[in-house]
């Protein structure tokens, strides 16, 4: 059993590590949010499931496993909504993208307004 | 139940956390150098889920659940910080 958990964590470390990279190295600030939502859900999501397997079979805590899956779902539930709320406000602050977008309808919504 | 009660040793687990937590110092460099204010935010953000996950982690090793409680706080309190950012560069605060 040891070893499903440890497989769990080692594949979000992966995820968590291609996220951290993306975040140094992607050219722009919308590039560099699309690569920190690897984090925050599947770095996430093997630590809890991996968390869950070993609070239920290897220390036989079902606090702990209740703990963690309510973290897993807030986490789950609220990740998308933060990132919306940052990428708007980020571009109602004046934030562009690196290249010049073609397509923009959301600053033609606004110019209406 | 301690650390101690356990036959078994798992030392990976608290591997695992150090390098989660090594991850989060990395994030530091695009703090420091993030040209905009969403950068900053958005690298908070992560360093906190980072974080999180080493607590996680080093709850399950320790066998004690206070850390689970400090990490379901630190998600609260990241959500909330970053959605409230979100909304003062929106300008509607």
């Amino acid at each position: 059993m040891r070893i499903f958990v440890d497989v769990l964590v080692v594949i979000s470390i992966f995820f968590a590590f291609a996220g951290v990279v993306g975040i140094l190295r992607m050219p722009d600030a919308f590039c560099r949010m699309q690569s920190s939502t690897n984090i925050s859900t599947l770095g996430v999501v093997g630590v809890i499931l991996g968390g869950i397997l070993y609070a239920i079979f290897i220390l036989q805590d079902a606090a702990m496993a209740i703990k963690l899956l309510i973290i897993g779902i807030f986490y789950i539930v609220t990740t998308p909504i933060a990132g919306h709320a940052i990428a708007r406000g980020a571009y109602r602050h004046g934030v562009r993208p690196e290249k010049e977008m073609k397509v923009d309808k959301y600053g033609e919504d606004l110019v209406e307004k | 139940m301690d650390r101690e009660d356990l036959e078994v040793n798992h030392q990976e687990l608290l591997f695992f956390a150090i390098c989660f937590t090594v991850m989060a110092l990395l994030l530091f460099v695009r703090l420091f150098k993030g040209p905009s204010v969403a950068d900053r935010a958005v690298v908070i953000d992560s360093i906190d889920i980072l974080t999180d996950m080493a607590l996680i982690l080093f709850a399950l090793y320790s066998g004690r659940s206070v850390f689970l409680d400090i990490a379901l706080i630190t998600a609260l309190l990241g959500f909330v910080g970053s959605t409230l950012v979100a909304r003062y560069l929106e300008g509607g605060l």
